[in-house]
């Protein structure tokens, strides 16, 4: 439990192009999407409603308020929204571009010679897999 | 090559739908004489708060349609698309046979407090003007009023996008066929300050929900939807 604690990455943010073009991508993936389905979904639903009521004074009455309400809890959970689908697009770019950063300065090492042994990446990093076949090939190559 | 392929399907699809608004617009001028018993099977009703008795009545050698409202707020609505810009004019005769309970002498004046609660007409007639988005429609009310004088320009107390001209004004014409011609397009640039875009529905509305009394009114040769030819 202490190990994996000690073992976790302190900086998510390690501002390398991998990570900033997989964030954006993340972030791009699900903001998108979800900014047309609300607004198609506010439009649709609202525009509806108010030609069914038909009457303006009937829609100033009842949909407007309504509208402004709504609005209102838009305003407030769309920057808690938006934050959250960043943080979750900063971690899931993190196990990916962290891995890389951690894969090349480890191979960087080994090239200058100044360290022998194989290349230790988290199990849950996305990389584990490569870099252990890395290492067998190193084991090999001995 | 598919690029090019996209932009073609693209713009047959545009082609079309543009084909198919064309076609959805109305045939102008579009006439309501509400001749027929059935005359009201065209309209759709909107209940806003009770429901006020719209039918075909005929009497002295016409037919018209009565309104009778109690307590209520009931209109009737058409939809009906055209350019208010080639077609600006509106026509249609009206009586009122009661008014509201005194609405203007509730509260103060018309721009005083609680207006809201006298905003009761024996007789209105509605054009609305729908935008892509349901808070910017505008609307004109053409309304016969006991009070104030004709010519009145006044904002609903519901909404700024919600003009009333006052068409005709007293208790001169109680009772009497009354006939009200409007350029749709110079009443919207004087209530608004621009030109309209096209006009979506029309609506007529006989209410006294506000001041809980009773209200009577008849509508007869509706005509919406032609060129000013004076």
């Amino acid at each position: 439990m202490k190990n994996s604690i000690t073992n976790m990455r302190k900086i998510k943010f390690i501002n390398t192009p991998v990570q900033n073009k997989t964030l954006l991508l993340v972030f791009a993936a699900a903001v998108i999407p979800m900014a047309i389905v609300a607004l198609c979904l506010y439009y649709l639903i609202f525009n509806m409603l108010a030609w069914q009521m038909g009457i303006p004074e009937m829609v100033a009455y009842n949909l407007i308020p309504v509208a402004r309400k709504v609005n209102i809890i838009l305003l407030v959970s769309l920057p808690i929204a938006l934050l959250a689908i960043w943080l979750t697009a900063l971690e899931l770019s993190h196990r990916i571009a962290g891995p890389i950063y951690r894969l090349e300065k480890e191979l960087d090492i080994m090239i200058a010679g100044k360290r022998q042994g194989p290349i230790k990446l988290r199990s849950r990093d996305e990389l584990k897999a490569l870099a252990d076949k890395i290492n067998k090939l190193m084991e090999k190559s001995k | 090559m598919l690029l090019k392929r996209i932009s073609v399907n693209l713009f047959l699809i545009f082609f079309i739908f543009l084909l198919t608004a064309d076609a959805c617009a109305a045939r102008l001028p579009k006439i309501f004489p509400f001749k027929e018993k059935n005359a009201l099977s065209e309209w759709q009703e909107k209940i806003f708060r009770g429901r006020v008795l719209y039918s075909v009545k005929a009497g002295k050698g016409t037919r018209y349609l009565r309104a009778y409202s109690e307590n209520s707020a009931s209109g009737i609505f058409y939809e009906i698309k055209f350019d208010p810009r080639q077609y600006p004019m509106i026509s249609w005769q009206w009586t009122v046979l009661r008014f509201p309970a005194a609405q203007h002498e509730l509260a103060g004046n018309a721009a005083g407090e609680h207006w809201i609660e006298k905003d009761d007409y024996a007789a209105r007639l509605y054009v609305i003007f729908p935008r892509l988005s349901f808070n910017l429609t505008k609307c004109l009310e053409y309304v016969w009023d006991k009070d104030l004088p004709e010519g009145t320009i006044i904002t609903s107390p519901y909404s700024g996008n919600i003009k009333l001209f006052v068409v005709e004004s007293g208790t001169d014409n109680v009772g009497k066929w009354v006939f009200a011609e409007r350029n749709i397009l110079e009443d919207y640039k004087k209530a608004f300050g621009k030109e309209p875009g096209r006009v979506g529905a029309i609506a007529i509305m006989t209410d006294t929900d506000n001041t809980q009394s009773t209200a009577e009114a008849n509508y007869k040769e509706l005509k919406v939807g032609y060129k000013d030819e004076k």
